[in-house]
C-alpha cells in the first residue's frame, strides 16, 4: 500500500486525506505549531494515530519533508496547492534523489515551463494559442519596455477605450503576487523598475512582462485531466470572475457562461474553443496530471491565455461536483484522480464518457475586511457553524466546538463551500441560503470578526456577466 | 678623561653590535675583551692616561679584526639582523650626514601623520674645482628610528604612504629628483582608508609615470611596504641590506605549515632566508636592483661618518647618471660618471632639471627598465618554429591595427566629428524654420504617439526556452543539502547541493550568499559560447631560485590543473564585443604571482592595446606573490603596474574583478591600481589575511574585516556584483566605461 506525505495544512489536506482514505491509501500529515488545533491534524490523528503526524517548522523547506518522508518510508508526496507545489526545484529534488519519491503533480520539465509567463506565452504563441497582447520574450532595457507599453497604448487608444492601461507582471509571480497596473505611459518606467526590484527579491528572477489591460473580461479556466499514457480529457469549463483586490478568488461557477444570458458572442463556441486550444497545449508539453488553463474572454468573445496552473486549484471541486462519469452518481473528486494518475494509473474512461449535470457555485470564506482592502482579520473564532444539506460540500479545518485562533502566518481562510443545483439559478438561490445561515463569531482585541459574507452575497448576483 | 669615556662607550656599542650579529663564531673571546673594557673602565680615574689609551687602542684594533672576521661568515640570516638592529643608520642619520640641510615636510618626530614615513626637502651638494653646486631633492624614505616605539619599526601605515605620494607630485610639480631611502620590514597591515593594499597600488600607479628622476636605495625592503616607494629609474641597495618577498620568518611559518603560537624552528628560519635570494649580491645577480653601495664590515652604524660622504657621492652620481642617460648632450660626461666608478671628487656637474623631450624619454626608459626585469625566469614551452610563427602573426596584428585604427579610423573619426558639428549647427537653422510646421503638427497629433519603432514579434529560437546543454559545476554531483553561512541570521533553509551548484549558480536563494564555485564555471557561463581563445599558455612557471622542494609541489600543481602557471590569458567576447581576460586563478599554487603570470600579464596588456579591446582582470582568487620566487616576484608588482598605466594611457578600459579571496601583492599593485574595482558579493579582498594581522600588529581583526561589502564601505572597490549578474554587469560595463580609443568606440 503506497504511502502519501501530504505536505500541506486546512482545507486541501483533509480533501487529500479524503481522497487517500477512499483509496485505500497510507498517509502522513504534518503540521506546523500554529496549525496545532487545526481540524487536520485532528483527523490525521483520529484515523492514522499520533505516530503518523509530525510537527515542523515551516511547509517551505523541502529538507524537512523529505525527512519526514524517508524516516516514515513514505512514496510519494503531495504537495496540495501553494507553498512547493509549483517549485520545480522540489519536483526535480524528488525524482533524481537517490531514494526516489513520486511527486503528485506534472513532471518537474512541465512545471519548469509553466512557472514562467514568458514562457508559456512563447509556448501558447508556437502554437498559434492567442495570448494577452503585450511582452512575450525577456525585456532587457527600459527603452524595449517603454516601447513596448507605448504600443500597447497606442492600440488601446486606437480602440477608442477612454482610460487605457496596462499591466506589469512578474514572469515568476504567482497568486495575484507582482502585477501593478500603468495607466500612463509616464508612470512606466517608474513602475517598471520598482516591479523588477520586489521581483528580484521575491522570485530571484528578473523577468517582467507588460500586457494590456482589458477593463472589463470574464476570467474562464479549463479543467484537464491527463495520465501519463497519453491520455487527456477535460472536466468542463469554471468562471472565477469575482477577485479580491489582490487578485485571489471569491467566487468560482462551474458552467463557465449562464445560457439564460445573452452575450455578444456564442459563449458555447468559445468554451468549447478554449478547450480544444487547452488540450492542444496540453498534449504538446507532453501534460501528465491534473491542471487548469486560465482564460481572459472579453465582452467581444475575444479569448486569450492568461496562464497555465499545474497543480490541483482550490477550486477543483466547483467542477468535479457538476461532472458525472458514466452511470456513476454526480461529483467526481479531482484530488482523487490526481494521486491516481500519479501512482501511473490510466484514467479509465474517454471524454465521451464525461457528461455535466447542474450547475455549482463555490464560495471562499474568510476573514477579511472587504471594505478596507480586503485587510485579513486576526483573532480566535469562538463560534463557526455552518448548515448542512445534501447539495452543500464544506471543507474547512476550523473546528466548531472549541475556540480556533487564526493563524496570523497564513491566509485567513476559513471554509470552503460548494453548493450544486439543477441549473445556475437554483445554485444561486440555495447559495444565498447557504450564506445566510452561517452562524459565525469571534473576537480580538479590538472588534468582532470579519468576515466577506456580504461581500460574496452581493457579489452573487453578478456572477457570469461582464460589468 | 672624558674623550676616553666616550671611546669606551663607543666600544662598548661596537661588541654589543657584534655579539648581536654574529657572536656566536667568537665564544668566550667577546667575553673576554668585553671584561677587559670594564675593567679599564671601572679603574680609568686610576690609571695613567697613556696606559688607558693604548689598552683601548688595543681593544678598538680587536674589534676591528673581529668585525672584518665575522664579515667573512655572513649567512643571509646576519643581513636580516643588521637590517633590523636598532644601531643601524636610519633615514636621519642619512639626512643629518649625507644632504647639507633639510626641511622635513608633515611633521617632526611624534607630531607626523606616520612616523615611520618621513618625507623632507633637502638639498645635496657638490664640489667641482672651487664651485660649490646645490641640489634641491625630494627625499622620502621610512624611518625606523633607533628602536623608538612610535616608528613602527618603519612599517608605514596606508596615511604614511599617501603622504609619500603626495609628495612625490610636489617632486614632479616643481621639478626635483626623488631619492627614497627604504628601511621596511612590509606595510602596515590594516585596511582603514585609504587601504593598504590600494594604496601602494596607487604609489606605484604614480610612480610609474611620475615625470621626475627616482632614485632608490633599499636598506630593508620587505615586499609590498618597499614597492610602495621603490618604483625608481635605478635602485641601489646597501650591501648590507636585504630585500626579499617576505621576512624569513614569515616564510619559515608558512613553508613548515607552523600554527599560530608554535615556535618556529631556527633551522628552518635559516633556511629560508638562505633560498629566498635576499642579499644585495644575489639580488643584483637576479637583476632586481641595478648597483650595490659598499659598506664598512657589518654594515653600517649611525655614526660611520666617512660611510656617509661616500653615500653622498653614491646619490649624486646615480642621480647623474639617470638624467645623463636621457640628456641630448652628454656624451662625455656620460663615460666619464660610467668610468670613474672610484674617485670621489669627479669634476662632473649635471643639471637634474629635465625638459619635456628628455621627461618622455625617462618615462619611456622607465617603461623598458621594467618590461625587461624578470624576464628569463620563466619557461617558454613552444617550439622554435612556433615562436617564431607566433611573433610574425603579432607583428602582423600590429600592422593591421596600425592600419586600420591609425589610418582608416582615425581621418573617418575627424570627419564624423565634422559633420556631426555640422549637423547640430544645421538643426538650428532648420528647427528655426520649421518650428511653425511642427507646432501645428504636434497640436494635431494623437494623445499616445505611436512609437518610430516597430515591434517585431517573432518566435523566440528553441535555445531560450529549452536551454540545452550547460556548463554544470563538477560539484554538483552530490546528493546532500549544505547549510547556509547565514542561516541564523536569515533563516535560510538547507540548499540541496545539485539545485545550489546547478540552476541557483552557487548562490543561496534566500540571502544571497555566494558559495565559492571553480574558474571554469565562469569560463563557461560569463563569455559568449566558443569564443574563448586562450593565448600564451606555453609560458610556464619554474623554480628560478632553485627554492628547495618548489620543483614537486610545481609538477603537482600542473598535473592537478593541466597548466603551466597562475594566469590564464585568453580572448573572448561578451554579447559580442571582444575583450581580452586575464584570470588569476586559485588551483594552481593559490594564484600566486610570479615570472611567467607577470609576463603573461604584461602580454596580455600589450595585445589589448594594440588590438584596442577592453581588458578584464578577474581575480577567482589570490595569495599574492609567489615566495617561492624571493624578490622575483616582487619586482612583478611594479612590471605588471607600469604595463597597465601604459594600456590605460592609451585609452583602454581596465575592469578589475575580485572573486572568493584576493590578497597581497597582487591587489596592492596590478590589480588595486584599476579605476573600475568590482567584487563578487560574500568575496574577500585585503593586504594580508588575519593571521599575519594579529602577527604584526598584535591587534583581532573581525571575521567581516575583509569582505567585499567593508571594502566597498572603505572606498576599496566601485561595486559588488551578484554572481548571476555578473554577465550583465560587465556588459553595461564594457558599454559605459572606458577610455575613447576602444575599438567599438
Amino acid at each position: 500500500m503506497p504511502k502519501i506525505l501530504i505536505a500541506n495544512r486546512g482545507e486541501i489536506a483533509i480533501r487529500i486525506m479524503q481522497a487517500c482514505k477512499e483509496l485505500g491509501l497510507d498517509y502522513i500529515a504534518v503540521y506546523t505549531k500554529e496549525d496545532e488545533a487545526s481540524l487536520h491534524v485532528r483527523r490525521a490523528i483520529e484515523e492514522r494515530g499520533k505516530e503518523s503526524v509530525f510537527r515542523i517548522s515551516s511547509y517551505l523547506d523541502p529538507n524537512e519533508f523529505l525527512e519526514v518522508a524517508d524516516y516514515t518510508k513514505c512514496d510519494a508526496i503531495h504537495p496540495g496547492y501553494g507553498f512547493l507545489t509549483e517549485n520545480y526545484r522540489f519536483a526535480r529534488r524528488l525524482a533524481i534523489r537517490k531514494r526516489p519519491l513520486i511527486f503528485i503533480g506534472p513532471r518537474w520539465e512541465v512545471l519548469r515551463e509553466f512557472g514562467s509567463k514568458i514562457n508559456t506565452k512563447c509556448i501558447a504563441k508556437r502554437l498559434g494559442i492567442p495570448v494577452v497582447p503585450g511582452s512575450d520574450k525577456p525585456i532587457y532595457n527600459e527603452i524595449e519596455a517603454e516601447n513596448i507599453a507605448l504600443e500597447l497604448f497606442h492600440r488601446q487608444w486606437e480602440e477608442g477605450i477612454k482610460r487605457p492601461a496596462i499591466l506589469v507582471k512578474a514572469s515568476m509571480g504567482s497568486g495575484g503576487m507582482g502585477i501593478e497596473e500603468v495607466t500612463h505611459p509616464i508612470e512606466l518606467r517608474r513602475v517598471y523598475r520598482r516591479l523588477r526590484q520586489y521581483v528580484k527579491r521575491q522570485f530571484g528572477d528578473e523577468d517582467v512582462l507588460l500586457e494590456r489591460k482589458f477593463p472589463v473580461f470574464n476570467h474562464i479556466e479549463v479543467q484537464l485531466v491527463c495520465s501519463q499514457h497519453g491520455e487527456a480529457v477535460h472536466f468542463g469549463t469554471r468562471n472565477c470572475t469575482i477577485q479580491s483586490v489582490f487578485r485571489q478568488k471569491r467566487i468560482e461557477v462551474a458552467p463557465a457562461f449562464n445560457h439564460n444570458y445573452k452575450y455578444q458572442f456564442d459563449p458555447e463556441e468559445v468554451t468549447k474553443r478554449a478547450i480544444q486550444y487547452s488540450l492542444k497545449m496540453a498534449d504538446y508539453v507532453g501534460y501528465d496530471s491534473v491542471g487548469t488553463w486560465e482564460w481572459i474572454v472579453t465582452p467581444e468573445g475575444q479569448l486569450y491565455l492568461l496562464e497555465v496552473n499545474p497543480r490541483i486549484q482550490v477550486e477543483s471541486g466547483v467542477s468535479g461536483s457538476i461532472t458525472k462519469i458514466r452511470h456513476l452518481p454526480v461529483g467526481v473528486d479531482l484530488v482523487k484522480e490526481q494521486i491516481r494518475i500519479a501512482l501511473g494509473e490510466k484514467l479509465g474512461y474517454k471524454q465521451k464518457h464525461i457528461s455535466f449535470h447542474g450547475a455549482s457555485i463555490e464560495f471562499r470564506l474568510v476573514a477579511e475586511d472587504t471594505k478596507c482592502g480586503f485587510k485579513p482579520w486576526g483573532g480566535t473564532i469562538t463560534k463557526f457553524q455552518l448548515p448542512k444539506y445534501d447539495w452543500l460540500k464544506v471543507y474547512t479545518h476550523v473546528p466548531s466546538d472549541r475556540p480556533y485562533s487564526i493563524p496570523s502566518d497564513y491566509d485567513p481562510n476559513l471554509a470552503l463551500a460548494i453548493v450544486w443545483g439543477r441549473d445556475i439559478e437554483e445554485a444561486k438561490e440555495r447559495g444565498e441560503k447557504f450564506l445566510n445561515e452561517i452562524k459565525i463569531e469571534g473576537k480580538n482585541q479590538e472588534a468582532s470578526i470579519v468576515t466577506n459574507i456580504e461581500f460574496l452575497k452581493e457579489k452573487l448576483k453578478k456572477i457570469q456577466m461582464f460589468e | 678623561m672624558l674623550e676616553l669615556e666616550k671611546k669606551i662607550e663607543h666600544l662598548r656599542k661596537d661588541l654589543d653590535y657584534i655579539t648581536d650579529i654574529k657572536g656566536e663564531i667568537f665564544g668566550e673571546r667577546l667575553t673576554e675583551i668585553r671584561n677587559w673594557l670594564s675593567e679599564i673602565a671601572k679603574k680609568i680615574y686610576e690609571l695613567p692616561r697613556e696606559r688607558a689609551e693604548t689598552a683601548l687602542n688595543d681593544i678598538e684594533a680587536q674589534i676591528e679584526f673581529f668585525e672584518q672576521e665575522a664579515e667573512k661568515y655572513l649567512e643571509p640570516l646576519d643581513y636580516v639582523r643588521i637590517a633590523r638592529h636598532p644601531y643601524r643608520m636610519t633615514l636621519k642619520d642619512i639626512l643629518e650626514n649625507v644632504y647639507d640641510d633639510y626641511t622635513e615636510l608633515g611633521g617632526e618626530e611624534k607630531c607626523n601623520i606616520d612616523p615611520a614615513m618621513v618625507v623632507a626637502r633637502a638639498t645635496i651638494s657638490r664640489r667641482v674645482g672651487s664651485r660649490v653646486y646645490t641640489h634641491q631633492v625630494m627625499v622620502i624614505g621610512h624611518e625606523k628610528g633607533h628602536g623608538e616605539e612610535f616608528r613602527n619599526g618603519g612599517s608605514a601605515k596606508p596615511w604614511g604612504n599617501e603622504k609619500a605620494l603626495r609628495f612625490m607630485r610636489v617632486a614632479e610639480t616643481e621639478g626635483i629628483p626623488i631619492h627614497t631611502y627604504i628601511f621596511t620590514p612590509g606595510a602596515y597591515p590594516i585596511e582603514d582608508p585609504p587601504g593598504a593594499a590600494q594604496q601602494i597600488a596607487r604609489n606605484l600607479y604614480a610612480m610609474a609615470r611620475l615625470k621626475v628622476p627616482i632614485i632608490a636605495v633599499i636598506s630593508e625592503g620587505g615586499s609590498g611596504g618597499a614597492e610602495a616607494i621603490g618604483l625608481a629609474d635605478l635602485r641601489l641597495m646597501f650591501s648590507h641590506g636585504y630585500y626579499s618577498v617576505i621576512s624569513p620568518e614569515g616564510a619559515a611559518a608558512i613553508e613548515g605549515k607552523i600554527k599560530e603560537g608554535q615556535d618556529l624552528p631556527p633551522e628552518l628560519v635559516k633556511s629560508c632566508a638562505e633560498q629566498l635570494k635576499i642579499t644585495a649580491s644575489e639580488n643584483l645577480k637576479l637583476g632586481t636592483i641595478d648597483r650595490i653601495i659598499q659598506e664598512p664590515p657589518l654594515g653600517a652604524k649611525g655614526d660611520d661618518f666617512e660611510f656617509f660622504n661616500q653615500l653622498k657621492h653614491e646619490m649624486i652620481k646615480a642621480t647623474d647618471e639617470v638624467v645623463l642617460k636621457v640628456r641630448g648632450l652628454s656624451v662625455l660626461r656620460g663615460y666619464y660618471v660610467k668610468k670613474k666608478t672610484g674617485e670621489k671628487n669627479n669634476a662632473v656637474y649635471v643639471r637634474w632639471e629635465l625638459d619635456e623631450k628628455e621627461i618622455s624619454k625617462l618615462l619611456k626608459q622607465r617603461a623598458e627598465k621594467y618590461e625587461n626585469m624578470g624576464r628569463g625566469f620563466f619557461a617558454d614551452r613552444r617550439s622554435f618554429l612556433k615562436k617564431r610563427v607566433d611573433e610574425v602573426c603579432y607583428g602582423w596584428l600590429k600592422i593591421k591595427s596600425l592600419l586600420y585604427f591609425g589610418i582608416f579610423k582615425r581621418p573617418y573619426r575627424w570627419v564624423k566629428r565634422f559633420v556631426d558639428d555640422l549637423r547640430g549647427e544645421f538643426l538650428i537653422i532648420t528647427d528655426r524654420v520649421l518650428r511653425p510646421f511642427t507646432n501645428l503638427k504636434g497640436a494635431i497629433e494623437k494623445k499616445f504617439k505611436r512609437p518610430t519603432v516597430q515591434l517585431a514579434y517573432e518566435v523566440p529560437p528553441k535555445e531560450d526556452t529549452y536551454l540545452g546543454e550547460i556548463y554544470v559545476s563538477p560539484l554538483a554531483n552530490e546528493d546532500r543539502t549544505i547549510s547556509c553561512p547565514n542561516a541564523l541570521r536569515y533563516g535560510c533553509y538547507d540548499i540541496w547541493v545539485p539545485d545550489l551548484y546547478g540552476e541557483l549558480n552557487g548562490v543561496c536563494p534566500n540571502c544571497g550568499h555566494h558559495f565559492p564555485l571553480e574558474y571554469q564555471w565562469y569560463m563557461n557561463h560569463l563569455f559568449d559560447k566558443h569564443s574563448i581563445k586562450e593565448f600564451n599558455t606555453e609560458i610556464a612557471s619554474i623554480n628560478p631560485l632553485g627554492y628547495q622542494g618548489f620543483d614537486e609541489k610545481l609538477k603537482e600543481a600542473v598535473r592537478k590543473t593541466k597548466r603551466h602557471s597562475a594566469l590564464i590569458t585568453f580572448d573572448a567576447r561578451v554579447r559580442g564585443i571582444s575583450l581580452v581576460v586575464v584570470m588569476l586563478y586559485s588551483d594552481f599554487r593559490n594564484g600566486t604571482v610570479g615570472a611567467a603570470e607577470g609576463e603573461k600579464f604584461i602580454l596580455a596588456c600589450k595585445r589589448a592595446k594594440v588590438l584596442r579591446r577592453p581588458l578584464l582582470a578577474y581575480v577567482h582568487g589570490t595569495a599574492g606573490i609567489r615566495i617561492h620566487e624571493g624578490t622575483i616576484g616582487v619586482v612583478q608588482m611594479p612590471k605588471c603596474t607600469v604595463a597597465v598605466r601604459e594600456y590605460i594611457e592609451a585609452g583602454g578600459l581596465y575592469i578589475v574583478v575580485y572573486d572568493n579571496n584576493s590578497y597581497a601583492g597582487p591587489v596592492a599593485s596590478f590589480l588595486g591600481c584599476a579605476p573600475y574595482q568590482f567584487a563578487i558579493r560574500s568575496s574577500r579582498v585585503g593586504f594580508a589575511g588575519p593571521r599575519v594581522i594579529r602577527e604584526t600588529t598584535g591587534e583581532d581583526v573581525p571575521p567581516d574585516y575583509h569582505s567585499a561589502e567593508n571594502a566597498l564601505k572603505r572606498g576599496h572597490i566601485q561595486g559588488i556584483w551578484d554572481r548571476r549578474d555578473f554577465r550583465k554587469n560587465l556588459y553595461m560595463a564594457l558599454i559605459t566605461m572606458g577610455g575613447k580609443n576602444l575599438y567599438y568606440r
